[in-house]
């Protein structure tokens, strides 16, 4: 079966050699077959070809490899192979609880070209920084907002562990503040350990094919 | 060739240097290809389509111009 990227790849394929058809033969559209031809080459297809690869593009730009592509990101890629329960991301990758290969967006999901305008402007920017601009070393980076519990509760909200865990009962309205987002998950003696770039030269790190 | 056949050309030839753009940016997995569909093949594919509806749009009125 095609999967998305081929069938794009197919789309593209067909209409770059009819684009050039066309081009070069424009005397076909004298006729009524070639304008057919012309409409399908230089209309349908172009269009159905950029809707096809801008879709491609903004679902590979969810994978992890795509956002560790740049230097600046390698380090909170490698925070993810922790040998540390106690490292959020880490244990979450560790364990598939998110999908390894969408990593950075499942928790990250308003982030650059997912969120709203600012969030594209945002994306736009760190493309400018990573090539012409300063870029800011590792342990500098800081979201520009606070984590949303939304992430957290995407997957977490009303499963049993979550609920009836004794941490999360301490006080009868602790769950009604972390579901309104007035207490974050990730305070302080809560879940507050997640990239923490910082300390990774002391780490120790999970070898995937170990077992 | 008529005014129309040359706008043909020109949008056929702009359509296929946006989807050559296209087709070379899903070689790769990286911001920089995503920008250049986005920044280059994007609004090359787009011009040559508009341009091809421009030169339908306007073909009566080059025709018959042509013509008297």
């Amino acid at each position: 079966m095609l999967s998305g990227a081929n069938l794009t790849v197919m789309i593209a394929a067909i209409s770059v050699l009819l684009a050039i058809l066309v081009a070069l033969r424009t005397d076909i559209t004298r006729v009524r077959d070639g304008r057919i031809l012309a409409f399908v080459a230089l209309f349908l297809l172009p269009s159905l070809a950029l809707w096809a690869g801008a879709s491609e593009h903004m679902d590979r730009a969810k994978t992890t490899e795509f956002c560790l592509s740049c230097h600046v990101m390698e380090d909170y890629g490698r925070s993810l192979y922790v040998d540390d329960k106690g490292y959020l991301p880490a244990a979450h990758f560790q364990n598939n609880r998110i999908p390894r290969d969408r990593a950075c967006y499942t928790c990250h999901t308003n982030y650059t070209m997912f969120g709203g305008a600012k969030d594209k402007w945002r994306g736009l920017h760190h493309v400018y920084v990573q090539y012409l601009g300063t870029i800011p070393k590792t342990g500098e980076i800081k979201l520009y907002v606070p984590f949303n519990n939304r992430e957290c509760l995407h997957c977490h909200a009303g499963s049993r562990s979550y609920l009836e865990t004794s941490a999360h009962q301490k006080s009868p309205d602790l769950l009604q503040k972390v579901s309104n987002n007035e207490l974050s998950c990730m305070s302080s003696r809560c879940h507050d350990t997640s990239h923490d770039v910082a300390t990774l030269a002391d780490a120790t790190f999970w070898k995937e094919d170990q077992k | 060739m008529t005014q129309l056949e040359k706008r043909i050309r020109q949008s056929g030839l702009l359509i296929f240097t946006g989807i050559a753009i296209l087709l070379l940016s899903l070689l790769w997995k990286h911001p920089l290809s995503f920008m250049a569909f986005l920044v280059v093949g994007c609004p090359l594919t787009l011009g040559g389509v508009l341009w091809y509806l421009y030169a339908l749009a306007t073909k009566e009125g080059s025709e018959s111009k042509g013509s008297a």
